[in-house]
């Protein structure tokens, strides 16, 4: 018995060794050509479009630069990317090029990614190219670098429900909390799309991170660390929140907050607001306000356009501060990486204009075309292409576009984005805080889902607060005193 | 049996045993070995060079973090829920597949009751959702023909619980129930036949023939069960957890995944893993032996 099973153990250690056995790189170096190992979500080598956009990105660098390269896509498995990506870093096989998704400060913690700093004051394009909020990132947190507009999201209706409600106009001319409240309560009141449609004026998916989007600020809510007598308070301790609470509470119990946003997922807010059972949804600003327009006018015709709301104007008014800590996704560089400088060269000629017109009209002939009057996006653009690395806000071509890149909606909430930009004053939560942050989180979740569906009354807030300093909230508002002082 | 008859055993039977090596493969790989990695859970994990010895660190993290109690409570009482109100449902369900005479019905019967387990938990919870909506949901529309109001289950602290039981127990009772039937099938037919003769009704003939010989299989699938006691089901609860009802159904993976892999912090991970292992370990070892003092039945 014993030697069967030393022979059965004995062939599965043979076998795990020879899985485990480190290959020796393969990147080598052959007539000056540099193998940059790329790995990107969705840019794979079972995608087409990925491996054509990199071979001809890998042309256009010999050509324009006299850059010698050739890139190596990592297949990523199916799945959550950033689990996938820090499983693949974490066996110790890092490419040159990274595209981080979430999951990066575990790895720059242990100096695996590249101080981009030094690199970017550099360059001849990204410097310029970066907005304020990229500048701001970069300063916190030199890893990684994403070079687009804003992600703030912005709530949207259909444009012929819109001027239909007598309100509407009131609502424009001045976005209060109250001039909102009274929007709402007339889309349901008097539904333009007939009896329950909408059933309710705006639904969420899953949370009210995307209510904040609209009433946050307007509740006095624009810092995640608000400052009262000389001190630092978190935001979702104070009382600003609880009257946010309250009037949360207020729209669920009207029936003008779906009663089912708990349950709601991305894809169901979304039907919900095809099918006309809800008004106003919320979304990130230009390309996916550019799929709801394009999905509404598919769905319920042309006239079903989307209009883009204001965020709600009370002690203040904005989609929400931005969080400047970090970038939370981007490109990062490998340490270990042999090609460096080669890297961050063929991210700086992607800023410049003619690797600007190449990463964000895609491939002449296939997704554009050029004529007399100018650059002529095709539908495989629309259906097909989108910007894998930079956007910056200017975006000058040779010739002019004779189809625009965004829908006018969606162009208006990248302005309305824009405009109402500001910076938070929140920081990364070191590693020794992360579980507690988490417990307070999941305190903070709980209390605000129960007082909105009125399980709980609001007068219970100062319970939840209670609980939330003993659950660590203390000592992270003592650290953020002195982090913010 | 001494090593030569082993061998020669093997060497006689050799294509069963070679049905068997993919199993036994299977299991090296993905059980065995991982052990190994386990000491993950004493260290601080390098990508390179060498990991850092650090003794208890990461259980003291564990033990010491606020929300872990809560997550431990509310693991064992989902589980104990589920060990309670659904493991005797597969037995039953099996019993009954196994009264049915009728061929064509039964297997369309097994077919139906088979078929939610190959569904994937994200589908579920849409399917379960819609089910339990309090608008439009059929278990409402029910309860308002009877007069009475609908309930927000997927939202309500009060019920959320009792919907992970029955909706494990709508995808895997009848799955679960194989083991059983498999079981009753190697029953002596005489024994059936003998208690006709004398007079015994199906459900006496269920009680008296049936029931004694299934225990052996019940006993060894319930003190297997045991062993994953602590795993109260990552994909059901991920996919059905809400802000309303987060602090009734998080559950060790579920925090383990948010603060352990969300966070690429592994060897925390991993100590939460073999904390949970230790767990099972002992729930076997401690269910088996008492078993076996009491009944004289166990896995071994």
């Amino acid at each position: 018995m014993k030697k069967l099973l030393v022979l059965i153990i004995a062939l599965v250690m043979l076998f795990a060794t020879a899985c485990s056995d480190k290959k020796e790189d393969a990147k080598v170096d052959k007539d000056g050509v540099a193998t940059i190992k790329v790995a990107y979500k969705d840019e794979g080598p079972s995608n087409p479009v990925a491996v054509s956009y990199f071979d001809n990105l890998a042309k256009k660098l010999k050509d324009a630069k006299d850059i010698n390269v050739k890139f190596e896509l990592v297949e990523m498995p199916q799945g959550n990317y950033a689990e996938k990506l820090n499983l693949l870093l974490m066996s110790g096989d890092i490419p040159d090029l990274i595209y981080f998704q979430g999951g990066d400060q575990q790895i720059a913690n242990q100096d695996l990614l590249e101080d981009l700093t030094p690199y970017v004051e550099k360059s001849e394009y990204i410097k310029d190219a970066m907005l304020p909020h990229n500048v701001d990132r970069l300063k916190n947190y030199p890893y990684l670098l994403w070079v687009k507009p804003l992600d703030s999201k912005t709530p949207v209706i259909r444009k012929d429900w819109f001027e239909s409600v007598a309100s509407s106009e009131a609502l424009m001319a001045d976005p209060s909390i109250e001039n909102y409240h009274t929007f709402f309560k007339e889309l349901v009141a008097n539904p333009p799309g007939g009896a329950g449609k909408p059933a309710n004026a705006v639904t969420v998916a899953g949370d009210i991170s995307e209510l904040d989007f609209i009433f946050k600020m307007a509740f006095g809510l624009n810092q995640t660390w608000l400052e009262e007598d000389g001190k630092y308070i978190n935001s979702k301790i104070s009382e600003q929140e609880k009257a946010k609470l309250t009037f949360y509470n207020e729209l669920y119990e009207e029936g003008l907050l779906d009663p089912q946003y708990l349950t709601k997922q991305w894809d169901t807010k979304e039907e919900a607001f095809y099918d006309g059972d809800s008004g106003v949804i919320v979304g990130t600003n230009g390309k996916i306000i550019d799929i709801y327009n394009g999905k509404m006018k598919q769905v319920n015709g042309a006239e079903a356009e989307v209009v883009v709301l204001p965020p709600a104007k009370g002690e203040f008014q904005g989609f929400n501060a931005t969080d400047i800590t970090k970038e939370s996704r981007g490109v990062a560089i490998s340490s270990q990486s042999k090609h460096k400088d080669t890297v961050f060269e063929i991210l700086d000629y992607l800023a410049s204009p003619e690797g600007q017109l190449f990463d964000r009209l895609g491939f002449e002939g296939e997704h554009y075309n050029v004529t007399d009057a100018g650059y002529e996006l095709t539908e495989k653009y629309y259906n097909e292409w989108y910007s894998r690395f930079w956007e910056p806000e200017a975006f000058e071509t040779e010739k002019p576009l004779v189809t625009p890149l965004l829908s006018v909606p969606a162009q208006e909430s990248r302005d309305l984005a824009n405009e109402y930009y500001s910076a938070d004053n929140n920081f990364i939560i070191p590693e020794e805080f992360v579980s507690k942050w988490d417990a307070m989180e999941n305190i903070y979740k709980d209390f605000s889902a129960d007082v909105i569906t009125g399980k709980r009354p609001v007068s219970d807030f100062d319970k939840y607060v209670e609980e939330w300093k003993k659950a660590g909230g203390d000592e992270i508002t003592e650290y953020a005193n002195e982090q913010l002082k | 049996m001494t090593e030569k008859g082993i061998f020669q055993r093997i060497k006689k039977d050799w294509v069963i045993y070679l049905m068997l090596f993919p199993a036994i493969l299977y299991f090296s790989i993905f059980h065995v070995i991982p052990i190994i990695g386990m000491k993950l859970a004493f260290q601080d994990y390098r990508i390179i060079g060498d990991n850092i010895w650090v003794g208890m660190k990461h259980f003291e993290v564990l033990l010491s973090s606020p929300a872990f109690m809560d997550v431990l409570k509310n693991t064992v009482i989902i589980s104990s829920m589920k060990m309670i109100f659904f493991f005797p449902i597969p037995i039953i369900l099996s019993l009954m597949i196994n009264e049915l005479r009728n061929g064509p019905f039964r297997k369309y019967i097994q077919s139906v009751v088979y078929l939610p387990h190959f569904l994937s938990w994200v589908v579920i919870a849409g399917v379960w959702i819609s089910l339990l909506s309090p608008v439009d949901g059929g278990v409402n529309v029910i309860r308002n023909f009877f007069q009475l109001p609908s309930l927000d289950f997927m939202t309500s602290k009060d019920h959320i619980r009792w919907v992970l039981v029955f909706s494990e127990m709508w995808r895997s009772a009848g799955w679960d129930s194989i083991i059983y039937l498999a079981a009753i099938m190697k029953f002596s037919p005489a024994l059936y036949e003998a208690a006709r003769i004398d007079g015994a009704t199906t459900f006496q003939q269920m009680r008296f023939i049936t029931l004694p010989q299934l225990m052996n299989t019940v006993v060894v699938v319930f003190i297997l069960n045991l062993g994953f006691f602590m795993n109260a089901g990552f994909d059901q609860v991920f996919n059905l957890i809400n802000d309303s009802t987060i602090s009734k159904i998080d559950i060790l993976d579920t925090y383990v995944y948010r603060i352990g892999i969300l966070n690429g912090q592994y060897a925390y991970a991993t100590a939460a893993s073999l904390f949970k292992g230790v767990i099972g370990v002992i729930l076997i070892l401690s269910t088996h032996f008492v078993s076996k003092r009491l009944t004289g039945k166990g896995v071994w």
